[in-house]
């Protein structure tokens, strides 16, 4: 039984793989589109996050804000003026759409390296201090990750199901052609969704920013994580990508300490295995 | 009098002339760098054409790279842990990653698109790791060093691997020529007539008794075989094999050199999107600043795809370029039909 | 033993029975007719027999030989062949190259034969192009041979979805609504063209709505309603059955 640190660092990754991976099958399933460049908007959030905290003196929870908002109209940008003209109707808009995004990687990594420069950024800790449990103690700034986590999960539910937006967004989702019937402007819709989506990848990136280090290359795992949560809640699914990523989170932590290599074949493996046998994940929907 | 159509026979003519320069360019040039410029690119070039391939059946595989891998592993192993001399390596390469091909191919690829594509992403690491791990047989990191082929000596001239360049350059071409004909012969022929019905609408084509995995894995087996190949001179052509060489990031790259170069286009598209973007690569390795490479080679990626038109690649230029500029054709609109 | 059986053919969707239990029997030569209102389960019935749907309950026999649970590939290659109800086509291919990347059925020539381009091959090619002009001909496409065929009016669409299944040289010709959205002089044209397809030897099934078609063409009929065979019999005494009038358009108490 792996020591309860582990656990709580399971935990604090499995709320990171959580959000991004919810933001990921967002925008999943109202642009039908993978953005691979996901990572690399947590990547630039945890940068803006630490200016604003840092070099801006911003307290923080505005900063957290400050870099999704910032972030998300970046995602917008992107969306508006490359993805949407690169998506060509037919088949092979995905695949423009895949090699676009991937493209997008090495150009944000550039950039940042170039802006940020490529050393490693600590943050002090925002919330500095533990909380003394007895036998073991946990850092305010974890026990932050997994609060904001709940409170973007929260507003994210309240907002999808209790909003005319979010109504929009459900409609949209399923049935793109029927809701634009119904008057919904989905290419609006779709540029607020990878708004949004990309500001939740920004503000995970922000809340972890002083749990790890920041550099311009910290966006790699969490976007294979990402996918590999979504994989296996399922594609399409937005609760799938929360029990993903919880699943991942943990898994990655308790595969690592009692294998350390091999746990990234372990993962590997255990996605191409559900794959073969249940595309759909555990909460997508089955296709014929 | 036969009437020869120039609008065809020029831009060809035109074209086997570049061709044929970039084949006796090491008269011009025995310059290691250039050839060696020249030999990479033919490597991949290769490997983006299976890409291409894997494409017109409407699967796209982000594992290519994985079997590469597999082609200048096992050409390695034989050549140097077990004493096998390089052209029976070398074939021996493709046929193992054609064999693991059809096996992998068989199983994989009843899954549907992007699951199919996130699995094959998930094998070019598994590969890389494989490698890593099976330490006795790949020596892990520290790789395993190949040789080049042994002289062969024909009449009174001896091809000398060892010596220069030169011979890797023509084993490259060959390749490159032969892999270029045979894609180009099956996308003109019924068999990519096949491909494309099954990427065009998979199940009005399986009402037309299609049978759809057979001709997946078909493409999926070939691309292998020859990927193989390509990774076994790869291997033999660096002198040295290490699971970093073959990876993800590479059969990233060898999608980015199918798409750019066009993927309309079974063999000169590919071709020319991996000459392009490894030249331009390497350019960009020569800047100093680290991040600059990145910034540039992504962004050039991403422009070059907002600005050929919809759905072509470097490729459908040379055609456009004969069309608007040359033969200054206006762009012909059919009529709408008569009901 | 008839030529074409479905026996207890059942289909399911989840708690949705699309298909309730359905005995059918056609014989070679027919001409049979599917009608019932929207949602009665016609096209779902071509699903099953063609083999994209696979039978909760019941076998489909062909020949003798049970069918059901096979790919629609492996049952196109025994000779059944269908049209769609909505027009489906190959993306961004012409009308000739339509046609003929749906003629799979009629090589006999092997794939590396095609490749080398051998003799044997040639000739055989050279005779599917053949017939597959005919084809185009006989359904009035010749004109718009290269024509993209996204650019074709409905109804030459329509048209050549008949000339794509045929293409795959079938014995069973599943006709799915061939008539909707035409006027009459194009639906006549079908119903020609249907008949000359019968009088090749091809057993048509047809689903239609166009009573006039029915008349002209069904040797019999089959009524569907919310996935039951409901009567069966010639056109006009199904026609006249009051449980089908009732069927079509809903009784006294509602």
């Amino acid at each position: 039984m792996p020591p309860v640190g582990i656990w709580i660092d399971g935990l604090i990754q499995s709320c990171t793989y959580m959000t991004m991976a919810f933001g990921m099958v967002l925008v999943f399933s109202i642009l039908g589109i993978l953005n691979w460049a996901h990572g690399q908007f947590y990547m630039m959030g945890a940068f803006v996050f630490y200016y604003a905290v840092t070099a801006a003196g911003i307290p923080f929870p505005v900063s957290l804000l400050i870099s999704g908002v910032l972030v998300g109209g970046l995602g917008i940008l992107v969306q508006k003026f490359i993805i949407e003209r690169v998506n060509i109707p037919s088949a092979q808009g995905a695949l423009y759409v895949t090699v676009a995004t991937i493209a997008l990687i090495f150009f944000f990594e550039g950039a940042a390296s170039m802006i940020f420069g490529m050393q490693d950024k600590g943050l002090a800790m925002v919330l500095p201090g533990v909380l003394d449990l007895g036998s073991f103690s946990v850092s305010y700034q974890k026990i932050a990750v997994v609060i904001f986590t709940l409170v973007i999960m929260i507003t994210m539910y309240i907002v999808l199901n209790h909003t005319k937006v979010g109504l929009a967004i459900r409609a949209a989702a399923q049935e793109p052609n029927a809701a634009s019937l119904y008057g919904i402007n989905v290419k609006r819709l779709s540029l607020l969704v990878m708004g949004i989506g990309c500001a939740l990848a920004a503000m995970a990136g922000g809340i972890m920013a002083p749990v790890y280090i920041i550099n311009p290359f910290i966006g790699g795992v969490p976007m294979i994580m990402s996918l590999l949560a979504i994989v296996i809640g399922g594609l399409g699914s937005l609760t799938g990508a929360i029990v993903g990523g919880l699943i991942l989170g943990f898994l990655n932590s308790v595969v690592a300490y009692h294998l350390s290599y091999f746990s990234e074949v372990v993962l590997f493996v255990l996605v191409i295995i559900i794959l073969l046998v249940r595309p759909q994940g555990l909460f997508g929907a089955s296709r014929k | 009098m036969r009437y020869i159509d120039y609008k065809t026979v020029l831009p060809r003519t035109v074209a086997g002339a570049l061709v044929s320069l970039i084949v006796i360019l090491p008269v011009f040039t025995t310059n290691m760098i250039t050839l060696s410029i020249f030999i990479s690119s033919g490597i991949w070039a290769v490997a983006a054409m299976g890409f291409t391939l894997i494409l017109r059946t409407g699967q796209f595989s982000l594992g290519q790279a994985a079997f590469m891998a597999i082609g200048g592993y096992t050409s390695a192993i034989f050549t140097v842990n077990l004493g096998w001399s390089f052209w029976p390596s070398f074939l021996l390469a493709g046929m193992v990653s054609g064999i693991i091909a059809l096996i992998v191919g068989s199983i994989v690829l009843r899954v549907g698109g992007t699951y199919f594509s996130i699995i094959t992403l998930a094998l070019s690491e598994v590969v890389r790791i494989i490698a890593q791990q099976w330490e006795s047989v790949t020596r892990g990191t520290r790789g395993l060093i190949t040789s080049p082929p042994s002289p062969i000596a024909i009449g009174g001239f001896e091809i000398n691997f060892y010596a220069s360049a030169v011979p890797y350059f023509y084993l490259t071409v060959m390749l490159v020529a032969v892999t270029a004909v045979v894609f180009w012969q099956i996308g003109r022929s019924r068999i990519g007539g096949t491909f494309y019905s099954i990427a065009a609408n998979p199940i009005l084509a399986e009402h037309q008794g299609i049978p759809l995995m057979k001709y997946r894995v078909i493409a999926f087996t070939v691309a292998g075989v020859f990927t193989g190949l390509a990774g076994s001179l790869y291997a033999h052509s660096l002198t040295v094999m290490t699971p970093y060489m073959l990876g993800l990031w590479q059969s990233i790259q060898i999608m980015i050199m199918s798409v750019v170069g066009g993927v309309g286009s079974l063999a000169g598209g590919p071709i020319i999107g991996s000459i392009v973007l490894y030249t331009f690569g390497i350019y960009l390795s020569r800047v100093e600043i680290y991040g600059i490479q990145q910034l540039l080679f992504g962004g050039v990626v991403v422009l070059a795809l907002l600005f050929l038109p919809k759905g072509t690649g470097l490729i459908d230029l040379w055609d456009r370029f004969w069309r608007k500029v040359v033969w200054r054709e206006e762009e012909y609109e059919p009529d709408t039909p008569d009901d | 033993m008839s030529y074409l059986e479905l026996r207890a053919v059942s289909k399911l969707f989840g708690k949705l029975a699309a298909l309730q239990d359905i005995n059918l029997q056609v014989n070679k030569g027919d001409i049979m007719g599917i009608v019932g209102p929207n949602g009665s389960g016609k096209t779902t019935l071509i699903n099953v027999i063609s083999g994209y749907y696979r039978p909760t309950r019941g076998t489909v026999l062909y020949d003798g030989k049970t069918i059901s649970g096979k790919r629609p590939d492996q049952i196109a290659a025994r000779g059944i062949a269908r049209t769609f109800q909505s027009n489906v086509h190959f993306e961004g291919a012409s009308v000739v190259e339509s046609v003929m990347v749906s003629s799979y059925l009629q090589y006999r020539t092997r794939s590396w034969q095609a490749f080398f381009e051998t003799r044997a091959y040639k000739d055989e090619h050279e005779a599917v192009v053949g017939r597959v002009l005919e084809l185009l001909r006989m359904l009035d496409l010749f004109n718009d041979t290269f024509m993209p065929a996204e650019g074709l009016s409905h109804g030459y669409q329509r048209m050549l979805g008949i000339a794509i299944a045929m293409a795959a040289n079938p014995r069973v010709l599943l006709l799915d609504e061939p008539t909707t959205g035409m006027n009459h002089e194009e639906a006549m044209f079908v119903v020609e063209n249907i008949k000359k397809i019968s009088e090749q030897g091809v057993t048509v099934i047809l689903i239609e709505h166009n009573m006039k078609v029915l008349l002209n063409l069904a040797t019999r009929v089959v009524v569907l309603n919310f996935g039951n065979k409901i009567a069966e019999g010639k056109p006009e005494e199904v026609m006249n059955n009051q449980e089908v009038i009732d069927a079509y358009l809903g009784t006294e108490t509602e």
